[in-house]
């Protein structure tokens, strides 16, 4: 029954092997942070960061450095600037966050061109976009699970303060909560995920891995908990179906022309948020 | 990114700074001159170098040959034209490309400055081939520099018909130095013809069937590399393997393009002790097309018989 879904040569390809392990552990980072990202209104903020961090990796390439240290220095720098851009009035925030993002993008423009005019690295452009699981180096993997396993440390310690400035920064200030320094903080967690996330989807795609399983769950599950959980799944099954199906798609056609993983992750993230979306419908339909 | 390890970044570092320093003078005002016309010769623009050195040696002192591609340290497929490509093609009196898509960027240059007084020779026209083939890197072909250098010939006696007897002297030295490439070729086929070899892309695949060897790389793979997208899982599995359990007799990467796929093959080619040769996408500095062919062929030789790799031309 297996072999219908799993084409052969899947499990023993050493290319598949990193993608997966790398895959879930970005999947599980995304969907927790991504959570807190819809819970305090800050998807745009994610977008911008993902626009960072495609400059820091168009300039990793340019250096000759690992992408993964380009996102995650861009990620800092950008959420840094984001967050000191103004950050008292939501729309103060929009304005900051819009200003940034077009910086990013206008050095990412100018790092590609320096790239595929003065230096080798070819196809940068293509996996800075739009990521390349498959061709990650697993020399990548010990530094991706350490940031991971940083991001994730540090949103468990700060959850229940960061989830309170969040909901009400008035009743968070009262009890000792500065909003500044949680905005801050929660800024670099976001920075370090999508940074993780450009590895595996591409900068520009991120924001999709980031928001579509933690809203996806938010609208099934109930409580926090239950919605961190529900996105982890929704994040580590779009992510590794994706794989299986990039995979597999390349016995789809004559010619083994195969369909690239960051549109396979994206296709499944889409058919997540509207099944829940029809689950919720059909719930409250049900509820009145 | 394998390739020329330890000094790498040093030099990356000045890349970027002779970049931006090159965006600086762009800025500063968009008024590069053009390199002066010595007197009395024709104004040639081949779009890579090895095209170029072809219309020197059959044009001799009579021509000014500019290259627009000639930067061995760049991948030519990201090649962005600049203004002054566009002003030392408005006054050339002779046009050389390859095209089959490699070079469209002359085509659009072209067609922006009209000329009658303009001869172009592209190499794809010359050879009777369609304008999309998979593999445009037609010099590696040893058919494909006599048949241009004719082309060539006939057109620079047309511009200039006072030295008609000079450039067909000159072209019947080519052709004798093509005939002594040619031989060695034969001479290479005779020894070594049916041995295995894989490639990260299809740059020197003309080169390698003139001289009987079998790339067993899947073409997929090749092109994928070549256009900088990301080869298939299982393609990449299928050509890691013809390294790591030695099917192959050498790995012939691109010495002008890396990526991340490109690197892991030459380490795991490094570390089964297939050896690596480096083909160059436009001619290196310091060898005329002869000789830089001359170089690839012994370059492989060398790897085939002592196991030695070869990363860089000298």
């Amino acid at each position: 029954m297996i072999h219908w879904f799993v084409e052969p040569g899947f499990w023993s390809n050493p290319v598949v092997g990193t993608a997966l392990v790398l895959g879930a552990v970005v999947a599980v980072v995304s969907a927790a942070v991504g959570v807190m990202v819809v819970v305090r209104g800050q998807s745009f903020a994610g977008h911008a960061l993902t626009d960072v961090a495609m400059a820091g990796g168009a300039g990793a390439s340019l250096v000759g450095a690992s992408p993964l240290v380009g996102f995650l220095l861009a990620g800092i720098v950008g959420g840094g600037s984001i967050e000191a851009a103004g950050a008292e009035r939501i729309r103060d925030r929009d304005v900051g966050t819009g200003v940034v993002l077009g910086a990013a993008a206008g050095l990412t423009a100018l790092f590609l061109y320096f790239v595929s005019s003065s230096t080798s690295a070819t196809g940068s452009t293509q996996s800075v976009l739009f990521g390349s699981v498959f061709t990650v180096s697993p020399s990548v993997v010990p530094l991706s699970l350490a940031v991971a396993a940083a991001t994730l440390a540090t949103l468990f310690i700060v959850r229940r303060p960061l989830l309170l400035s969040s909901l009400s920064p008035e009743l968070a200030a009262a009890r000792g909560v500065r909003p500044r320094a949680m905005g801050l903080l929660f800024v670099l967690v976001l920075a370090a995920s999508v940074a993780l996330s450009a590895l595996v989807i591409g900068a520009i795609l991120s924001t999709a891995l980031l928001v579509g399983p933690a809203f996806a769950a938010l609208r099934v599950a109930r409580g926090l908990v239950g919605a961190t959980l529900g996105a982890i799944v929704a994040g580590v099954a779009a992510v590794e179906l994706g794989i299986l199906l990039s995979y597999d798609s390349f016995y789809w056609s004559a010619a083994h022309r195969s369909v690239p993983v960051s549109a396979c992750v994206v296709g499944v993230v889409l058919v997540e948020v509207a099944a829940s979306a029809v689950w919720s419908r059909l719930r409250r339909g049900r509820g009145r | 990114m394998v390739l020329g390890n330890a000094p790498r970044p040093r030099r990356s570092r000045l890349r970027l700074a002779g970049g931006l320093a090159l965006a600086g003078v762009a800025l500063a005002g968009c008024a590069a001159s053009v390199a002066p016309i010595a007197p009395g010769t024709i104004a040639v623009v081949a779009a890579e170098s090895q095209y170029a050195d072809v219309v020197s040696q059959v044009g001799g002192r009579y021509v000014s040959v500019v290259a627009v591609m000639n930067n061995p340290n760049a991948d030519p497929h990201g090649f962005e034209v600049s203004p002054s490509v566009a002003r030392e093609v408005a006054r050339a009196r002779l046009v050389v490309q390859n095209g089959a898509g490699y070079d469209d960027f002359m085509r659009v240059v072209e067609e922006a400055t009209p000329s009658p007084r303009r001869h172009v020779v592209v190499a794809q026209r010359v050879l009777g081939l369609a304008a999309s083939i998979p593999n445009p890197h037609l010099w590696y072909d040893p058919v494909t520099m006599p048949a241009v250098a004719a082309a060539i010939e006939s057109d620079l006696s047309r511009i200039d018909p006072a030295h008609r007897a000079y450039f067909a002297a000159r072209l019947t030295r080519f052709d004798a130095a093509m005939g002594e490439l040619r031989a060695t070729i034969a001479a290479f086929h005779a020894r070594y013809a049916g041995r295995r070899v894989a490639t990260t892309e299809p740059v020197g695949d003309y080169l390698l069937s003139a001289l009987g060897l079998v790339n067993d790389t899947p073409f997929r793979f090749q092109a994928d590399v070549m256009n900088g997208v990301d080869p298939a899982p299982q393609d990449v599995g299928t050509v890691e393997t013809l390294v790591t359990a030695r099917r192959v007799s050498a790995l012939l990467v691109n010495a002008q393009v890396s990526s991340p796929v490109t690197s892991t093959l030459t380490g795991l080619a490094e570390s089964s002790h297939v050896p690596v040769v480096a083909l160059y996408e436009t001619m290196p500095r310091g060898f005329d097309y002869q000789r830089w062919m001359r170089a690839e062929i012994d370059a492989i030789e060398k790897a085939l018989t002592t196991g030695r790799s070869t990363r860089r031309l000298t």
